[in-house]
């Protein structure tokens, strides 16, 4: 889902910039880490760099990857989490070219912020209604990673779009293939999130209890309350 | 098991587990062509770099073969692991947070 240079016109690029920087502001000032987390901020940000690299046919000859939003902004929360995503686009792009540098602010906007900040969002407010414990709390996260997925790549479908006269087809065209296509990926990462945070919680339950986001699953406040 | 110990053992695990992804990335799950790429190429849009990355398309310059790609893919997991971390503990430091 990296946009490339070329791809954006100024109109569109330009106020993604404004907003990813604004949320860049926002994160350092509000980003807090423990000391478990900060190894497994180094550990998300290696892990999803490589889970990037995998690019899994989906429909029509096209490939997609995973974003890891979901899982790394469930764990450290949106702040960490946005700037964990974050360091993985910006050394795609300087080292690789994965992402033009023109379109950063924009692949930020999409990968780091829409994919982190949704899924955590739904995954609270999904918490909060219906209560996460046994198979419910894995359809809240699978939920929450696939929704990040899709209205990631609707973002991206909707700066293409917009940046006309480059992309012709216009948003008529350039939202529904994105999210339809990246609809299958979703569940992909709706999976890998489930099993990700699973056997977290499973095997390093300590770490997720210090999560912004996770420590309001229902095993974490009841363990809480019992302590009080 | 110290907490020490377990973060330990979860690095390892994670990285073992990055670098099988890296693995099928290189040399299984290595074509790309991405529904923008696809749309682009229908419209005859073009990639108009600014900049030319040291490692284009995570390949060393001069030595296009997939263990060059591999190479990269490992070096790369390194890097960010490491990047990640010290960003991580400068955040930490800055905010002065305890456990």
């Amino acid at each position: 889902m990296h946009i490339p240079d070329g791809f954006l016109t100024p109109q569109v690029f330009i106020p993604a910039f404004v907003i990813t920087i604004l949320f860049w502001a926002i994160c350092l000032k509000k980003v807090k880490l423990t000391d478990k987390q900060v190894p497994i901020m180094g550990l998300l940000t290696a892990l999803f760099f490589a889970a990037m690299m995998m690019n899994y046919p989906i429909i029509g000859g096209t490939t997609a990857h995973l974003l890891g939003g979901a899982a790394i902004g469930l764990i450290l929360g949106p702040f960490a989490g946005g700037i964990s995503v974050t360091i993985i686009l910006v050394l795609q792009a300087f080292l690789f070219g994965d992402g033009g540098l023109t379109a950063l602010g924009a692949n930020v906007l999409n990968m780091g912020i829409i994919g982190v900040v949704v899924p955590c969002i739904l995954f609270l407010a999904l918490n909060k209604a219906f209560k996460g414990t046994g198979k419910k709390l894995y359809a809240i996260i699978f939920v929450s990673a696939f929704l990040g997925d899709v209205l990631a790549a609707i973002a991206a479908g909707t700066e293409l779009g917009l940046s006309q006269p480059v992309f012709q087809y216009g948003l008529s065209v350039a939202v529904p293939a994105m999210a339809i296509n990246h609809s299958i990926i979703g569940v992909a990462e709706g999976i890998v999130t489930m099993v990700l945070i699973g056997t977290l919680l499973k095997l390093r339950p300590d770490v997720l209890e210090q999560s912004p986001i996770l420590k309001r699953l229902p095993v974490f406040q009841n363990k809480k309350e019992a302590n009080e | 098991m110290t907490t020490n110990q377990k973060t330990q053992k979860t690095i390892i695990i994670g990285l073992a587990v990055a670098l099988i992804f890296v693995i099928v990335g290189t040399f299984v799950l290595s074509y790309s062509m991405e529904t923008l790429d696809k749309q682009a190429e229908q419209l005859g849009a073009e990639e108009h770099p600014v900049y030319e990355p040291p490692f284009p398309d995570y390949v060393i310059p001069g030595i296009d073969s997939v263990w060059g790609a591999l190479a990269i893919g490992v070096a790369g997991t390194f890097l960010l692991f490491g990047v990640g971390l010290a960003v991580a503990k400068l955040m930490h430091l800055k905010k002065g947070q305890k456990s």
